[in-house]
């Protein structure tokens, strides 16, 4: 989980290893990858509105 | 050749006569607190990228000299290394809220608009800016004074060539003024560099910002956004006064104001009307329908020997007062004041061989207009 | 290392491509101007779309030489500004929808095949119908020019309500022009994302593919993802000013800004669109000619799925003034920074490719190398007009047109004159003329800062884009950019030539044109025989 979770972050900055990927690759569903994806996405989007809201008061 | 002589002349001119006021080159700082931050923010992140782009661009050419084929480098074969990876994602992320800070800061410094001493609502037309002084029963419009002639070059041009009106938004200095901002017709936006306010104007919205003046002065800028044919000649000119100084020119636009309102009521002349509806007409008007009433069809109907406007008055009155929907023809009802719509009408319609004789009291507008 | 992966060693790439370009299997093609119209064929395609763009590069570089010769000083002197709008409006559109996406399709077309060891497109004659489905909507398009009332004129970005209720007749046209381009462009995103997905030699894994599929790969779904998003948007104009409708119409109860959140959600993912395929071509040459593979492969990837993502998650960054609320204006600007990172995470790796390479300077490696440089300039400017408080000076001046036009010229065309340069012999069999290729170079970026660099100077003084006639301080900078307009543009014709030339003859390029040339497509021989992997190629891993 909290490897899928690593790999998807590096992802949103661009940064990652080749052993890394490798794993990721044989082992990861793809499912999983999305999913989480998808969740660390809205995090991101919910986080940013949080912080602009703060940040604007 | 000769020509060829002319420009480099102009380019060596451009590059040693560089004395002037670095406005020039760069951003303005400008005359008000909200003006200087930007204008700061503007130069911190300018020297960051500097930065980062000598650190850069020197690795780069370091490498394109140093690892040359020609000088037999030998390629290494080295394609990841994570933690200088993470390095050079972290190190921009912590420049970046370095940034975002200051900027928040100054942003919500601007969008407070609260405790404003004079409200002004701006309204953006094609091609002149509308100004009203919120309760003080001032306002007028503010067109571009550059003679065409300028523009085609038949004249020499100005100093402030493109940058003048007709009258200017004045304002008091040391006072918060808030400005109330729409449009009429399609999307404009008023800009002054130097108070550092530029806020688009939309059709049907009102938008806010304000603006505190440190020095008195006059300072120009232009509609920055594309709004048709004459987006190029629409000039914004602001006359900053000391507040004794703008209070007396406020109570004098207060008594002619209510003299003009006096006007409509008594029966005017032909003359005098004509008179003052060609100046009206060269302002408003003759930037869509020219300075000869010839229009510039298919957009703008010439009004010059147009058989409809010379056989209907209720017609053209109707046009002038309420616009033509679906067209650029806007409606003036607001715009101008009775006295203004009669002269204009009366002065087009004895102009140019559109001899009707017809003579349109500022009464007959007023009662137009109230119904 | 896990199991199911292939071992690592370097090993050839097979060379079981065929040579025999007119294997009896196919029937001959039809002759003459028939054999354009009908051919299914990915190259032939290919230099069709090739050939389309740089034709209309020019066109629309004419126009930009018309605005440019009349700004050459102050005044009116060669058109009205009534022309002057409809010249500035056809220049954009037809630089951005004519010339630089049907570029890089072109180069999708030709490479992609022959990248992943594919016979052909997935949807061979979907592709012929992208194609011709363009000439139709540019002779639409241009055509309005010509009509009563003249041609588009609100600027290539068609705010409303300027584009609707104040547009001139030809509108309607405008609107049916850009929905055919936009069908053909998700037609042929389609079939880009088909080939890619179903079509890779045997082996090669998505972390195998070169970066310029990758990056195609992720522009195709942005495509899919917005042309929609301008379909529909352009449909909304057509109802306003056919049907009564009032989307943006204040009066009628409509929101023009509505317009402007629509037309840039489509517009900020359109803007990486024609810069995602040029990374990838650049991250192709810089390896090839360092001699050294690509730092950070698979950083590059997640780098441009980030951008790709982060892409439609600023769109408002382009209305820094229209009024937005406080919340709004701080959560674009964060998220308009935040996309600087994994912009400036490609360049490092690019930077780094090069350091302890073996570096020569071929044409292609010119032109990819002053991306990197003029690119990041862009860059730089870009992450100025990122900070909301500053937009509000900057906005609408000519400091964003010099913005853009960095990332666009320099950025996103010089990479495809790298690319063509890079795989021209692939395509003709020939080098092209490395001298007047060099010439070429060095002429077009001398002309291309010439013409952009005063604009930065001009727009921070003070003055609006999109205007025909400027106050009398802009006029030195103003001289300068259309003198550097007509040398870029002429520069160009060297551009033109060096292509007649090598499709003509020169030296002869063998099957691996580039010393360090890796991806399959230097597997076949120069020039690419019309039939390539018809029996699909072995794909042994090297060393990304």
């Amino acid at each position: 989980m909290w490897s899928v979770v690593k790999s998807v972050l590096a992802a949103l900055l661009g940064v990652q290893s080749n052993q890394k990927r490798q794993e990721d690759f044989s082992s990861g569903k793809p499912a999983a990858y999305i999913v989480t994806g998808i969740v660390i996405t809205l995090l991101f989007v919910l986080v940013l509105i949080v912080l602009a809201t703060f940040a604007a008061r | 050749m000769q020509s060829a002589w002319r420009w480099l002349l102009v380019i060596s001119l451009s590059a040693s006569g560089s004395q002037a006021n670095a406005n020039d080159w760069n951003m303005p700082v400008g005359v008000t607190d909200i003006s200087a931050d930007i204008f700061g923010l503007h130069m911190t992140i300018f020297w960051v990228c500097v930065v980062i782009g000598l650190v850069v661009f020197g690795a780069m050419f370091y490498s394109l000299f140093r690892y040359r084929h020609s000088k037999g480098a030998k390629a290494a074969n080295f394609h990841e290394h994570t933690s200088v990876e993470v390095l050079w994602t972290a190190i921009p992320v912590l420049i970046l809220v370095g940034m975002a800070v200051p900027a928040t800061a100054t942003l919500k410094n601007m969008y407070d608009s609260s405790d404003a001493e004079l409200d002004v609502m701006i309204t953006g037309q094609q091609w002149r800016w509308r100004y009203e002084y919120l309760g003080e029963d001032v306002a007028f419009n503010s067109n571009m004074s550059t003679p065409r002639t300028q523009i085609s070059g038949a004249e020499t041009r100005g100093e402030h060539y493109l940058l003048e009106v007709d009258e200017p938004l004045v304002l008091p200095i040391n006072r918060k003024v808030r400005f109330l901002m729409t449009s009429d017709d399609v999307i404009h936006s008023w800009w002054v560099p130097d108070l550092a306010v530029k806020q688009d104007t939309i059709p049907g919205f009102i938008n806010e910002n304000w603006v505190k003046i440190n020095e008195p002065g006059i300072y120009r800028g232009q509609c920055t956004e594309l709004c048709g044919v004459n987006h190029g000649f629409m000039p914004v000119v602001v006359h900053a006064m000391e507040e004794e100084e703008f209070e007396g020119w406020l109570a004098k636009r207060k008594e002619a104001a209510a003299e003009e309102a006096m006007g409509v009521d008594r029966e005017w002349g032909m003359e005098e009307l004509a008179e003052r509806g060609e100046s009206v007409y060269q302002a408003i008007c003759s930037s869509c329908h020219q300075a000869e009433g010839q229009g510039s069809p298919p957009a703008f109907p010439a009004l010059a020997n147009n058989q409809q406007l010379i056989e209907d008055v209720d017609w053209h009155l109707d046009k002038v007062i309420n616009g033509v929907s679906g067209a650029a023809m806007p409606a003036f009802r607001s715009t101008l004041n009775p006295v203004e719509i009669a002269a204009v009408v009366t002065y087009t319609r004895n102009a140019w061989g559109n001899d009707t004789g017809d003579v349109v009291q500022p009464s007959e507008v007023a009662e137009l207009i109230a119904q | 290392m896990s199991p199911k992966l292939p071992p690592q060693p370097h090993v050839q790439h097979s060379t079981t491509a065929v040579a025999d370009g007119q294997s009896h299997a196919h029937p001959a093609p039809p002759k003459g101007i028939l054999r354009w119209l009908l051919t299914t064929n990915h190259k032939e395609i290919g230099s069709l779309y090739l050939i389309f763009s740089l034709t209309m590069f020019f066109v629309g570089g004419i126009f930009a030489l018309v605005v440019r010769a009349e700004l050459f000083q102050p005044g009116l002197q060669l058109v009205q500004p009534e022309f002057f709008n409809q010249m500035t409006t056809m220049h954009g559109l037809i630089m951005v929808f004519a010339a630089v996406m049907p570029a890089f399709t072109g180069l999708a077309n030709w490479m992609i095949p022959l990248q992943i060891g594919a016979p052909d497109m997935a949807l061979p004659r979907l592709n012929n119908f992208s194609f011709w489905l363009l000439p139709v909507a540019f002779t639409l398009l241009l055509s309005t020019l010509l009509m009563p009332g003249g041609g588009p004129n609100f600027g290539w970005t068609f705010y409303a309500p300027l584009s609707t209720n104040y547009a001139p007749p030809s509108t309607t046209f405008f609107i049916l022009s850009l929905h055919l381009a936009g069908i053909s462009s998700i037609l042929g995103a389609i079939n880009i994302i088909a080939t890619i997905l179903n079509m890779r030699a045997p082996g090669m894994r998505l972390m195998d593919m070169p970066l310029f599929v990758w990056t195609w790969l992720i522009t195709a779904f942005l495509l899919i993802a917005v042309m929609p998003v301008l379909a529909a948007v352009i449909t909304m104009m057509l109802m306003d000013i056919n049907f009564g409708t009032s989307f943006f119409n204040a009066a009628g109860g409509g929101d023009p800004v509505l317009f402007q959140h629509l037309f840039w959600t489509f517009g900020h993912p359109e803007v990486y669109i024609m810069i995602l395929p040029a990374f990838g071509i650049v991250s192709a040459i810089i390896p090839t000619f360092a001699r050294k593979p690509l730092f950070g492969y698979a950083s590059m990837v997640y780098a441009t799925a980030a951008i790709a993502f982060l892409s439609f998650l600023v769109w408002a960054h382009h209305m820094f003034v229209v009024g937005m609320p406080l919340v709004a204006e701080l959560f674009f600007m964060y998220t308009t920074m935040l996309i600087a990172v994994p912009t400036g995470v490609k360049v490092f790796n690019w930077v780094t490719t090069l350091f302890r390479g073996s570096i020569s300077f071929e044409s292609p490696m010119l032109f990819a190398l002053a991306f990197v440089v003029l690119f990041t300039i862009g860059g730089f400017s870009g992450l100025m007009l990122a900070i909301a408080p500053a937009d509000f000076q900057y906005h609408d001046t000519y400091f964003v047109v010099a913005h853009f036009h960095y990332v666009l010229v320099p950025g996103a065309i010089f990479a495809i004159m790298a690319g063509v340069y890079y795989w021209l012999p692939k395509w003709t069999g020939h080098y092209p003329n490395e001298r007047l290729a060099q010439w070429h170079f060095w002429f077009s970026i001398i002309g291309v800062n010439l013409t952009f660099f005063p604009m930065h100077f001009a727009g921070l003084a003070g003055m609006p884009r999109r205007i025909p006639d400027y106050a009398l301080q802009f006029a030195d900078f103003n001289l300068l950019s259309s003198i550097g307009a007509f040398f870029f543009g002429a520069s160009q014709l060297l551009f033109v030539l060096g292509i007649i030339l090598c499709v003509r003859g020169g030296k002869k390029a063998p099957a691996k044109a580039w010393e360090g040339a890796e991806d399959l497509e230097w597997t076949v021989p120069c020039p690419a025989p019309l039939h390539t992997f018809e029996t699909p190629p072995v794909f042994h891993r090297t060393s990304h």
